[in-house]
Order: structure tokens, then sequence, then C-alpha cells
């Protein structure tokens, strides 16, 4: 499966003929990343009918570019008024929101378009460009390199943890019996169900986003009249069009963090089953560890924004790779993808580029196009998508609640999830108001679930076995890189503050 | 002591919060899983174990500080007269009222009915006519982009019935 660069650069020009598709979807994206339960998923299902009607080409191209504009759009709501659009944007109000309320909102949101962008960028170039090694990697990681992965994720919740070590880890251990509840895996036995036939499945991840982070901000933002601090509101008023390229300037500065952090987005996005909520917090916690201002994330810094926003967006080109070259999809976006293919009768694997490379290679440059499109499109309107911090918190909060909790309701079409956002919301704001981290638990209600299923995996394949977390060389790689991560910054404190004594004697 | 060391307290109660009922779902847990297979105890045993030794930890230190006059267990922290006074405690209700409503009036009826209320209740029953038309074009907007254009399944009611019926197959 070499790589024909004329070829590509034909397809490329006849891709960017479908600008015409391209545009309108990627407003059509934003809107439904940014509303929690409404992902491009969902709304691939709900235009499925039209999505087969359409010319295979043409529907590709429209589902790709709803797959990466809405993965940016999620972001948006996270950065403005700290409610994550999708699971893979939890990561980024733990910067993003200090900034809104700092009244750099205008700021993060470019700083976040531009990560995006080029993070989405880079990965698809890299995609194309090292396809075939790339869709091995999904052979080599198995149950027991899985789990050290999601651990990765996890211990962000120790990082998280850093100011009040106790409550932190109290939150994320929470989270994590919270993930435990539905049956399990291997024999169906209901655990911790409270006798809901709803919660068989696992507590849904909407409602417990929507509630952990949009009910329980509801409830709290009502205590001032802006979500915005007193000096906030007087640089939101002063803002121009420069705070939009500060903002991108300040990303562009940290090109090498977006190169970096989107390579672990496209690597986790290459794996099947893994998902861009688990490259978020795997570069979040990555970029903290090996960082030189480690005290700062959490406060509004530039690299614990860009962190995840390049990495969530380094998935959507690595969930392609598996799709297109073995057939199987990474997610569940890339799964309905798979059934419109399949549909139009298209055959994966290395022929795919051979016969029908318009389609093979075509939707890799569907992906590029979108995001050059979207660096166009969407970096302007930051100005003016920041206002929405200027509204007042007693019109604000009901808005919030509403649609976010009709947006619990809508994945499964549950009167009880309605229910359960309310009461994570409840759970939330206790959390918020007595200084237990919401994100904290949301770590363990996402990667805990996933965790067990590896592991039990990797327990039944090996009889009970425990050593056999051990028994891989990659995954005995992965965890020396995950002990270094603990250690690392450690090594890294000791030396700033022997640097810092040095100074001052 | 005076009042005002007891201001300079730290107020606990309200952070034993989630700690004791992480216990108390934990316990729980442990309860239901009794009997499973191990398949469906080893993880849970592995994390419940470690939250109730942290969540125990984290009582132990709070009670070591009440006894040093660090602090006290009053849940000041979580519920104050604020809360009645900013319509927190309101709006929980028009918010629990909303879930069960939704489910017989639909939601763009039900949506406009509490985000009136809500907004009503938050601005001190100020500005009825400002509140009015946000709430209605914020509903109908809603219903025009998730219902009607998009057929998303949101909760139907009278008003969904009604406009489906006069649109056709559209709404």
């Amino acid at each position: 499966m070499e790589v024909d660069f004329q070829q590509l650069g034909e397809i490329l020009a006849h891709t960017v003929g479908f600008w015409w598709v391209i545009v309108p979807t990627i407003f059509l994206g934003l809107i439904v990343g940014g509303i929690p339960g409404f992902s491009a998923a969902n709304t691939i299902i709900i235009l499925l009918p039209l999505t087969l009607a359409m010319d295979v080409e043409v529907g590709l191209v429209f589902m790709v570019a709803l797959y990466s504009s809405s993965r940016m759009g999620a972001g948006i709501p996270a950065i403005l008024v700290n409610i994550p659009g999708t699971a893979g944007a939890a990561a980024t109000p733990l910067d993003g929101y200090p900034m809104t309320k700092a009244g750099r909102g205008q700021q993060a949101l470019a700083m976040s378009f531009v990560a995006s962008t080029i993070g989405g960028l880079l990965t698809t170039i890299m995609a194309l460009l090292a396809m075939p090694i790339l869709a091995e990697v999904g052979y080599y990681m198995h149950s027991v390199e899985m789990i050290v992965v999601m651990l990765f994720g996890i211990s962000l919740i120790a990082t998280i943890a850093a100011k009040d070590t106790l409550k932190g880890l109290i939150a994320g251990f929470f989270g994590l019996m919270i993930g435990a509840i539905g049956t399990d895996v291997v024999y169906a036995t209901p655990r911790g169900t409270f006798g809901f036939l709803e919660l068989y499945d696992g507590v849904p991840l909407i409602p417990a986003l929507v509630g952990l982070f949009a009910v329980s901000e509801a409830f709290l933002i009502i205590e001032q009249d802006s979500i915005l601090t007193k000096r906030g509101r007087e640089l939101m008023r002063e803002s121009s069009w420069a705070a939009t390229f500060e903002g991108a300037m300040i990303a562009l500065k940290r090109w090498w963090h977006i190169v970096w952090t989107s390579i672990i987005g496209l690597i986790i996005g290459v794996i099947p089953g893994a998902g861009a909520s688990i490259a978020a917090f795997v570069a979040y916690q990555q970029s903290r560890t090996y960082s030189k201002t480690p005290e700062r994330y959490g406060t509004g810094h530039p690299e614990g924004l860009i962190a995840p926003e390049s990495a969530n967006n380094g998935v959507t080109s690595g969930t392609l790779v598996p799709l297109l070259v073995i057939g199987i999809p990474g997610g569940a976006t890339a799964a309905i993808m798979l059934v419109v293919m399949q549909y139009h009768g298209v055959n994966f694997g290395p022929t795919l580029f051979l016969d029908q490379p318009e389609i093979g290679y075509g939707m890799f440059m569907a992906m590029l196009v979108t995001y050059f499109l979207m660096a166009f499109t969407i970096l302007p309107l930051s100005r003016y998508m920041s206002r929405v911090t200027m509204v007042r918190t007693v019109y604000l909060a009901p808005m919030i609640i509403s649609f976010t909790l009709v947006g619990a309701f809508v994945p499964r079409e549950y009167m009880f999830d309605m229910y359960l956002g309310l009461a994570f919301g409840v759970i939330g704001y206790v959390a918020r108001k007595t200084g237990y981290h919401v994100a904290a638990i949301l770590i363990g209600v996402i990667l805990g679930p996933l965790l067990e299923t590896y592991f039990l995996r990797a327990l039944k394949k090996s009889d009970g076995d425990i050593l056999t977390l051990f028994s891989s060389d990659l995954g005995n790689v992965l965890w020396v890189m995950l002990v270094l991560s603990f250690v690392a910054p450690m090594v890294f404190d000791r030396r700033r503050k022997k640097k810092a004594e040095g100074k001052t004697s | 002591m005076n009042s005002s060391d007891n201001n300079k307290k730290r107020a606990l109660g309200g952070e034993l919060v989630i700690p004791v009922c992480a216990i108390v779902f934990t316990l729980y847990y442990f309860i239901t899983i009794i009997d499973s297979p191990w398949t469906a105890q080893v993880s849970a045993f592995f994390i419940g174990v470690i939250l109730l030794l942290l969540s125990v930890m984290f009582i132990i230190r709070c009670v070591l500080q009440v006894r040093r006059g660090e602090a006290d267990y009053s849940l000041s922290r979580l519920f104050s007269g604020a809360d009645i006074r900013s319509g927190r405690l309101a709006l929980l209700a028009v918010t629990i009222g909303y879930i069960i409503v939704i489910d017989y009036l639909g939601f763009t009826i039900t949506t406009f009915l509490f985000l009136f209320l809500g907004m009503l209740v938050l601005n001190q029953w100020r500005n009825k006519g400002v509140i009015g038309v946000l709430s209605a074009s914020m509903a109908l907007g809603g219903y025009l982009l998730f219902i009607l254009a998009f057929d998303t399944r949101f909760p139907r009611g009278p008003f969904e019935i009604f406009m489906k019926a006069m649109l056709g197959d559209g709404g």
C-alpha cells in the first residue's frame, strides 16, 4: 500500500470540490457537538436515511465533516460555561473555564480552535502516510496493554488531587465505584443498581456528564450576576479582534506541545474501543507531568487547554485507520460510517485504496479539507461566541438546565436518565461546594467500567493469574512509562526547588 | 470561646457528605455482590476497599480537627440562607417539576414553563415581559431545531402532536 503523492494531490483537489457540503456541515457539527447528548454519532443516525440516499462520496464527506467539527464543537461550551459537549471534551474545562472566568474566553476559544485544527490536520497527514504501520497498533494492544493505557488516564485523578490528596482520591474512587454500577461483563450479574433496570447497562455517560458539570454549574453560577469575575467583565467589554489573534499566537507558539499531544490522540484513536475521552485525559496528564510549570495547571494554563483539545482531535483521524484498513470501527461514529459504506458495497482493506482510492484516501482528504476550512470559518467566530459569557446568570442557568437535561434523555430516550442527570447534578453541587473535584468523579465514571472490562478479560484469558498483567513486552514498556510519569514530576519538582534555592543563595 | 473564634472554624459538615455517601454506597454495593461470581466481585472489592479506607481516613482527620478546636460539624458551607434568597431552592423545585411534567406536556410547553418560572424566580419576579418573550423564543427555537429539523426524539406532548397534525409528517 504505497503512497502515490500525485494521486493524493488529485484526490485532494477533487475533495475540495465538496466545500458546499463541508461548510454547512461544519456549523451543524458545532451545534450537535456543543450540546450534551447530541454527538456526531446520534446526528448521523438521525440523518441516516438522508446519508444513505446520497451519493457514497457525498455521504462520506458529510459524515467525516460532521465528525471532525462536532469534536471541535464539544470544546466550546466546555470552555465558556464549564459544560463539555461530549466526554471527549471532559478535560477541556480544567483550564479552559478558568480562562473564561478571568475574561479570556475569546483567547481560550482561539487557542482551542488552533490546537484542534493543527492537531487534526497533522494527525490526518500522519495517518495517511503511516497507515499500514498504524493499522497494526490495534493488533498489539490487548487487554493488558489497554489496562495500562486506562491507568494513564485514571492517574490524572492523582494529578487533580494535588491540592488535597485525600479529597481528590475520594472523589476519583467514588467515581470508579459509581462506574462499577451495572451487570458484570462475564456473567451479567446486576451490581449496585438499586433495582433500576435502566442501570443494568451501567451508568449512562451523558446524564453523568450533564449532571456533574452542567446542572451543578447552573446551580452554582446563580450566586453571582455573571460567570465572569469583575475584572473578567471589564476585559470582555474591552476585547477586540486582537484577543482572537492573541489566543491563536499563544497556541502557535506551543506548536510542539500540539504536535506531541495530538500524536497521543492519534495512537489512542487507532485502538478500537479506546476513545477521545481517554486520549484527552492521558494527554492532559502527560502534559502536566512533563511541564515546567505543573502548578499552573487547573488555573487557566494554555498548555492545559491545548493538550486535551489537540489530543481529542487527533483521535478523529486515528479512528479512520482501523475502519478503512481492517474494517474494524474504532468508535460509535466509525461504526455508523461502516454501515453506510457497506450499504454502498464498499470493500475494506488494502484493496479499497487500490480499487476505490477516491473513497479510501478521500475520507482522509475530507478530514483534511474540513479542518482547513474550520480554521477560516470558526476562528473568526470566537469573538462572538465568547459573548455568551456576558449573559446574566439568572437567564443562563435555567437555559443550561433545560437543554442539558433534555440532552440526557436523547441517547436512550429514558425519562429515568433525566432524573439521573439531576441526581448527578446534586452530587456535583455538593462536591463543588465542599472542595471535591467533579472531573475526578467523572474520570472514574468514564474509565472505571473500561478498566474493569479489560482487567476481567485479561484475568479470564490467564485463568485468574494476576501476573498476566506483566506478561507482554509492550505492556511492560507501558508499565515503565506509567511509573516514570509518576516519578518524573517528583524529580522535576526537586530540580526546580534546587534551582530556586541556588538562585536565592 | 467567643463568637469570632467560632466564625474562624472550618465548617466540616458539608465536606463529610461525599465520604459518608461513598461509605454507604460502597457497603450497599458489597451487599449486592456478596453471592456473585468472582468476576463480579474482584474489581469492585478492590476499588471499594480503597474507597472505604480513604473515607475513614478523611473522617478521622475531620474528627481530629474538631477535637483540636479548628473546625466544627456545621453544614454552613453547603446550606445557608442565601440558598433561599438567591432562589436556588426554588429553582431546584422547578427543575424537579420540569422532569415530572415534561413526560406529559412534551418538550416545547414544559421548556417554556420551566424557563419562564426559573428565570422569574431567579430574577425576583421582575421583567416578566422580557422573560416571557425569551422563554417562548427559546422553547420554540428548540422545537424548530431539534424536533422539526432533526426529528430528535424529544419528549412529545400536545403542542408537538398539534404541530405534527398541522404540518403533516414534518413534526
